[in-house]
């Protein structure tokens, strides 16, 4: 086992080195990188939600904003 | 109308309008299919057009509240119109924080001076430039009528808003469902967008009656205070 183990482990190294050459000969060509790419694909869905929160907080934030002024003009009147 | 029934209808059509909020979350998310050309971002049409038709019905309502107080002087159609304004202001911000989302994604820039854009932010300008008008005068009476005028010019922005798209080259995209040929959408995409424009309307009429009756109470409040002094 643990020969097999010391057999791999050259092979595994030569994968990564290989690997990582061929993703910093991607990026030095421009092509984009996997987690660019990600970012890429993902950002539509970030704008989304973002858009959808706002309608939230904006519309949240007025009906807060009103409920503070009626408690206030209503404390007032009892006053 | 009085204050106690004002709240008691505002809080109807709030709930009812938050009930259809979260409906129509559900429906853009998980009922309505993604679009092909555009992509989950085009989702961002169910909240952005509804909250262009909510500030372009708030700014035709306090027009029409404003051009009667014009002729009648009744303390109340000002009121509404102060409302209305306040409300279209808040719904006009989310279209101008909306559409940019969109466009980031579909044009590559949050912001460009196209007609429609630089119209809308015009629109959202004479909001708050009613606000400033109102505030600006020493004599109240003087302040409220120069932001009735505001309102009924900032209506005549609305066709000027809808028809940019046609009149000028624009990037923006053309009307989907106000066309003289009627609607282009597929059935579930306009039935969400009808949704949409449905539940924003009542969310809107629910908080104008709550922001009506705060002004209904501090008219009270100051008639009081006047009658002590």
């Amino acid at each position: 086992m643990k020969k097999s183990i010391t057999r791999a482990l050259p092979l595994a190294v030569l994968a990564l080195a290989v690997t990582a050459g061929a993703v910093v000969a991607q990026e030095s060509a421009g092509m984009p990188q996997a987690t660019r790419l990600a970012e890429q694909n993902l950002r539509p869905y970030w704008h989304v939600f973002a858009a959808y929160a706002l309608v939230i907080l904006v519309v949240g934030g007025w009906a807060v904003s009103i409920a503070r002024r009626l408690k206030a003009i209503e404390e007032r009147l009892v006053d | 109308m009085s204050t106690a029934g004002m709240r008691r209808g505002g809080t109807a059509l709030t709930l009812l309008g938050l009930l259809g909020l979260i409906t129509l979350y559900w429906m853009a998310f998980f009922w309505v299919p993604t679009e092909v050309n555009q992509g989950v971002v085009q989702r961002i049409f169910y909240i952005h057009v509804p909250a262009a038709w909510t500030s372009f019905l708030a700014i035709g309502f306090a027009a029409l509240a404003s051009g009667m107080y014009l002729w009648l002087r009744d303390e109340r159609l000002d009121r509404a119109a102060l409302c209305a304004i306040e409300g279209g202001l808040v719904f006009a911000t989310l279209v101008l924080t909306t559409g940019p989302l969109w466009g980031k994604i579909a044009w590559g820039t949050y912001w460009t001076w196209e007609p429609r854009l630089t119209l809308t932010l015009l629109l959202w300008f004479i909001f708050i430039g009613y606000f400033m008008v109102r505030n600006a005068t020493e004599d109240p009476e003087k302040g409220k009528r120069f932001a009735a005028v505001v309102a009924i010019v900032g209506a005549i922005d609305i066709p000027f808003i809808h028809l940019s798209v046609v009149w000028f080259r624009s990037l923006h995209p053309e009307p989907v469902v106000a066309r003289p040929d009627g609607p282009t959408l597929p059935g579930d995409m306009l039935l969400t967008l009808l949704f949409g424009v449905l539940v924003f309307t009542v969310l809107f009429f629910g908080l104008f009656l709550f922001r009506y009756a705060v002004e209904g109470l501090r008219a009270e409040a100051d008639l009081r205070a006047r009658s002590a002094a």
